[in-house]
């Protein structure tokens, strides 16, 4: 009779250290996948902060180019409703579309600055122009940031075991940020 | 079999993020230069002045210079080394990298987050066009390198208000600087003109015993004069020239002492630099503030 008892016991205590792992290694794993998700989050907000602060300069540009400018009301005006568009925006595509749209606009500037040598060489115009270079450059590193929050976490809920509590508590997979569509497109030739 | 493929593919589409073919850091970590375009002084400048930078507040400022890209976006670049070599503290975020590409023909700034406030992306592009770009289009990275290194050394020491020495960058804005010893050979030569005319007045004016002199002694003495309102330029080395030579030449008959000139301005070699200790990055982040330019 003890001994049945003993066994009994020996086998409910497995039982229960078996329970506890389990248990504590899901806690982790729930832990480690929320965590993974916040970096997403982090990595996403990152990239609205980034155009916000493109957003930021393009007033300063418009009106240090204005006073040289007299002929190209269009373009001035062009960047000014590109940047309304990305303020107004509010889903990261729409956002992501009216920052190409101000990138386009701003291009175009550029090339009708050549054609005002003072504007050029105006130390404010040029110190802007770095200061958006290097806003775009911030953008396109949030946005790799981001992809690579994205892969950390898709690649950390598709993991056994972390794929059982992924799909007990509702954990979908991220969808990457699209690489720039007109940088990898491939130009269309036509030949007739 | 399907899954086999998924986890291919996936492989497959993890290649571009890390096929990036930068160069790593070298042992002396603050100067990597790969292009080999700066002297050995320049070099050792370099690491001492970053070091000592490094110490005092773990501000990190390190230089890199590449032969070509190897096809990579400069902006790309720079950033994937910035993250790789995690320059500057990471707590503070205070890195900065100076790139440069040789065949490409570009420069970079690369600037820490926590840099940012003190050198905005305006500022960075600024200092190039001063500093560096004068010298790159010349050919002379050497001395560009060094002049914009300086330039943002010293603006990082003021407006941090860090207790180091620093020495400020040179504007090469008009096309003839002089180097000191250009300059000091130039005043050496007036105040030995200067030496000769004296010499000459003060044997027309004859030993001090001689009471009564001739006609033709005022007119040598306005003559000189004249010849010494000419330089009034360079007025001092020419007076202080002028007066020896005059006492010498009063002397009569005198005894030429032409002593050697000894630059006094020497480099003292009190350097301060840590013993051997190999630095490393601090692990520093930078969201691809800085700028870029084209020489």
């Amino acid at each position: 009779m003890k001994k049945t008892k003993n066994v009994i016991l020996i086998i409910l205590l497995v039982v229960v250290i078996f329970i506890v792992g389990v248990v504590a290694s899901g806690v982790g794993a729930y832990n480690s996948i929320v965590g993974s998700e916040e970096n997403v989050n982090k990595a996403l907000s990152n990239i609205d902060t980034q155009l916000q602060r493109r957003a930021d300069l393009i007033p300063n540009l418009v009106n240090t180019v204005k006073g040289y400018m007299k002929h190209e009301q269009d373009i001035i005006d062009s960047i000014t409703e590109a940047r309304q568009n990305l303020v107004n925006a509010s889903t990261l595509e729409d956002k992501d579309q009216a920052n190409k749209a101000l990138t386009d606009a701003i291009n175009q500037l550029y090339i009708v600055v050549e054609n005002y040598p003072d504007l050029k060489a105006n130390t404010n115009f040029i110190a802007l122009q770095d200061e958006i270079a290097g806003s775009e450059n911030r953008v396109a590193v949030a946005r790799k940031d981001y992809n690579e929050a994205v892969n950390n976490y898709n690649t950390m809920i598709k993991r056994f075991p972390n794929n059982l509590i992924a799909s007990m508590f509702g954990f979908e997979s991220k969808e990457y940020f699209q690489a720039d569509s007109d940088a990898n497109e491939v130009p269309e030739v036509s030949f007739d | 079999m399907k899954k086999i493929k998924l986890i291919l593919l996936a492989l497959l589409l993890l290649i571009p993020f890390n096929v990036k073919a930068i160069v790593p850091p070298m042992s002396d970590f603050y100067v990597n230069d790969y292009a080999n375009v700066l002297s050995s002084e320049t070099e050792e400048y370099i690491i001492d002045q970053s070091k000592k930078l490094a110490a005092v507040d773990g501000t990190q400022i390190v230089v890199v210079t590449v032969p070509d890209l190897d096809g990579e976006e400069i902006e790309d670049y720079a950033h994937e080394l910035f993250k790789s070599y995690g320059i500057g503290d990471s707590q503070k975020n205070n890195g900065l990298l100076l790139l440069l590409a040789l065949e490409e023909r570009l420069m970079r700034i690369e600037v820490g987050d926590g840099l940012e406030g003190i050198l905005p992306d305006g500022k960075t592009g600024r200092f190039q066009d001063e500093y560096m770009i004068p010298y790159f289009s010349e050919d002379d990275f050497d001395k560009g390198m060094k002049n914009g290194y300086d330039a943002f050394y010293s603006e990082i020491v003021k407006l941090n208000n860090l207790d180091i020495d620093y020495s400020e960058p040179t504007m090469p804005s008009s096309d003839i600087s002089y180097s000191f010893a250009e300059k000091f050979a130039f005043f050496v030569f007036i105040g030995v003109f200067g030496f000769i005319i004296g010499v000459n007045m003060g044997i027309s004016m004859g030993p001090f015993t001689k009471k009564h002199k001739p006609l033709g002694y005022t007119i040598d003495i306005i003559l000189n004069l004249i010849i010494l309102l000419c330089f009034s330029a360079p007025a001092i080395p020419f007076i202080l020239g002028f007066i020896f030579g005059l006492q010498e030449g009063m002397k009569h008959p005198y005894r030429t002492r032409y002593g050697s000139v000894r630059n006094r301005y020497y480099d003292s070699g009190s350097s301060f630099s840590f013993g051997g200790s190999s630095s490393s990055g601090g692990g520093g982040h930078s969201s691809g503030g800085g700028s870029t330019r084209h020489f």
